[in-house]
């Protein structure tokens, strides 16, 4: 070690004049980079996969499991000539994207215990950069999954929505996504216990999967449940998507699924960003 | 007028009941080393992590590197580095994606951010490894890492937390190497330790912490000086000889206690004389001498002596 230190000791000088040689990168370029080292994750499919894995189950199972749904008087009232694939699918696009936050968060814990995350906080870089990073990577690999979900159900269990529409559901159950995200994310930054953020988010999505008008019509619930899944935030997601997908879209719960998922966004942003600081 | 790189005025910082730091002011000129040494929970790294701008002060005021490390907390950031006690790398990412990574944050174009990993990787003989994941490095590589993405950005005032902990003696020596090589050009370097051998070789001035309070400081020469004095130690050759060796050397006005475990006679040594008349002494009784010498105080010593004393 010795040699190489002599030889190339220029290297480790400071510079002369009290100005640092580089002035720390803009917002934008730390976004960018800190996007890219959580993208690097991608390399590995495993994950991937692995996430995959529930919502394949799900839509598989329950699209043979409740196809006589549409037998049932609320469901040819509100839906009369749907197929159950095609009702179904905007649903699991939807709670695939809430549940992808969910696992941003207990992703969060897991790299809030890279040591990196430390030498981050002494250096002129913004620790918002470090979760914004963290949400894009996510919004992308959810985007990986959910296409993978549509291709999958139209090519081996006969969904038939509209391209667009599809695409569209797609892009709000991005959106959704990323803004309940925001709320996994900032919970992660104060519990930082990879475990006690999976109970968490299993505990708040499954209910709010059951009790919405994700797998069965409002109107085919038993009359508490309706009542909560009426108030259910994701039930708008789903009557939005599902619109989209059948080309029977309505503006409100669109703007309803589209504000709500904004203003998680921004008080998740608040807390994460204050949360994220502290060593 | 000396230039301080480093200035803590009566800083404190708190964590809801517990003061993990009480009042510490510390001054560290351009271009020299202050060993802060301490054990466990005495503060060094709270401490760290206040001046390193990761962690807010509660009270008091301190500067690095000329910047007020709360109302410019992001001058002082383009002039650190900080190195923690746990490697502060990517174990994820390549050692040359660590440095690139950390080149790019700090506002190196890609093509800057690359030469500058470059260099630092073959500095720091980790050239050969620079495209394996940090997480198959040795404990002396990540360090290694880890020291040279705290020097990307040619920082003027280096934070070594703990530096050599864990690591083997070779590795330690190289490091501090590296150390002295960055202190010869002019870097500021504030080291925390449990070493005292390290502290003595890399500090210029120490600062002792108990409890979050500094304790002592001074130059080690400084430090050893305080506790207690020199001492002459004699071993006599044949064990027969202990009584009169003590013997002759009261009568030579000295004050002998003999340590029978270690076989050792020792007397304090008051005047710097004392050895010679310790000498002269031993040799008018005619008394075989194996070993004889003037013993200094080890930092150890004023470690010991100084965390024994109940916290005032």
């Amino acid at each position: 070690m010795t040699t190489t230190i002599n030889t190339v000791e220029e290297h480790l000088k400071p510079q002369p004049a009290t100005e640092p040689r580089w002035q720390g990168a803009q917002f934008l370029t730390q976004v960018a980079v800190m996007t890219g080292r959580s993208l690097k994750a991608l390399k590995d499919p495993r994950m991937i996969l692995m996430a995959m894995f529930q919502p394949l189950i799900m839509l598989t199972l329950f699209s043979q499991v409740f196809k006589s749904m549409t037998q049932t008087p609320a469901f040819q009232a509100q839906y009369p000539g749907v197929d159950y694939i095609n009702f179904l699918l905007p649903a699991i696009l939807m709670t695939t994207g809430v549940q992808a936050a969910m696992w941003s968060g207990g992703g969060l814990a897991n790299d809030l215990k890279n040591g990196v995350l430390n030498r981050f906080r002494a250096m002129p870089v913004s620790m918002l950069s470090v979760l914004i990073g963290r949400s894009l990577y996510d919004v992308v690999r959810n985007a990986i999954q959910l296409s993978v979900l549509a291709i999958a159900a139209t090519v081996v269990l006969g969904y038939r929505g509209s391209l667009t529409g599809t695409v569209a559901a797609i892009a709000l159950s991005l959106f959704v996504g990323w803004g309940v995200s925001w709320l996994f994310l900032a919970l992660a930054t104060w519990l930082r216990n990879v475990e006690v953020m999976q109970m968490v988010g299993m505990m708040a999505i499954f209910p709010l999967m059951f009790a919405s008008s994700a797998y069965v019509p409002l109107d085919g619930l038993p009359g508490w449940l309706r009542v909560v899944a009426q108030v259910n935030p994701l039930s708008y997601a789903v009557d939005a998507g599902r619109g989209l997908a059948l080309g029977t879209a309505e503006l409100a719960p669109f703007l309803n699924a589209a504000g709500i998922a904004a203003a998680f966004a921004v008080i998740g942003m608040v807390f994460a960003a204050r949360g994220i600081r502290k060593p | 007028m000396t230039e301080y790189m480093i200035e803590v005025d009566e800083v404190s910082k708190t964590f809801g009941e517990v003061t993990a730091v009480d009042g510490v002011s510390l001054y560290v000129p351009r271009g020299t080393v202050t060993g802060l040494l301490g054990h466990n929970g005495a503060g060094k790294t709270t401490l760290v992590n206040v001046l390193s701008t990761v962690l807010p002060v509660t009270s008091g005021s301190a500067k690095v590197a000329g910047f007020d490390v709360t109302a410019q907390a992001a001058e002082v950031r383009r002039r650190i580095g900080l190195t923690g006690q746990f490697a502060a790398v990517d174990e994820l990412l390549t050692g040359h994606e660590n440095l690139v990574l950390i080149a790019r944050l700090l506002g190196a174009s890609g093509k800057e951010a690359r030469q500058r990993a470059d260099e630092l990787l073959e500095i720091f003989d980790l050239t050969d490894a620079a495209h394996r994941k940090a997480k198959t490095y040795s404990g002396g590589m990540k360090r290694r890492l880890d020291l040279a993405s705290s020097l990307i950005g040619h920082p003027q005032v280096i934070f070594l937390d703990e530096p050599t902990t864990g690591l083997d003696p070779i590795a330690r020596t190289g490091l501090w190497e590296v150390v002295e090589n960055l202190v010869a050009d002019g870097t500021t370097v504030l080291l925390t330790t449990q070493y005292l051998d390290e502290a003595d070789r890399l500090a210029d001035s120490i600062t002792v912490l108990s409890e979050g309070s500094v304790v002592a400081s001074g130059t080690a020469a400084e430090l050893k000086a305080q506790v207690g004095s020199r001492t002459v130690a004699v071993k006599v050759a044949d064990r027969g000889d202990t009584r009169l060796a003590l013997l002759a050397l009261t009568e030579a006005g000295l004050h002998p206690v003999h340590d029978e475990e270690r076989h050792t006679i020792s007397a304090p040594a008051t005047a710097s004389t004392d050895l010679a008349v310790a000498v002269r002494a031993l040799d008018a009784a005619h008394i075989e001498v194996a070993e004889l010498a003037l013993t200094e105080p080890t930092l150890d010593d004023v470690y010991l002596n100084l965390n024994a004393a109940p916290a005032a």
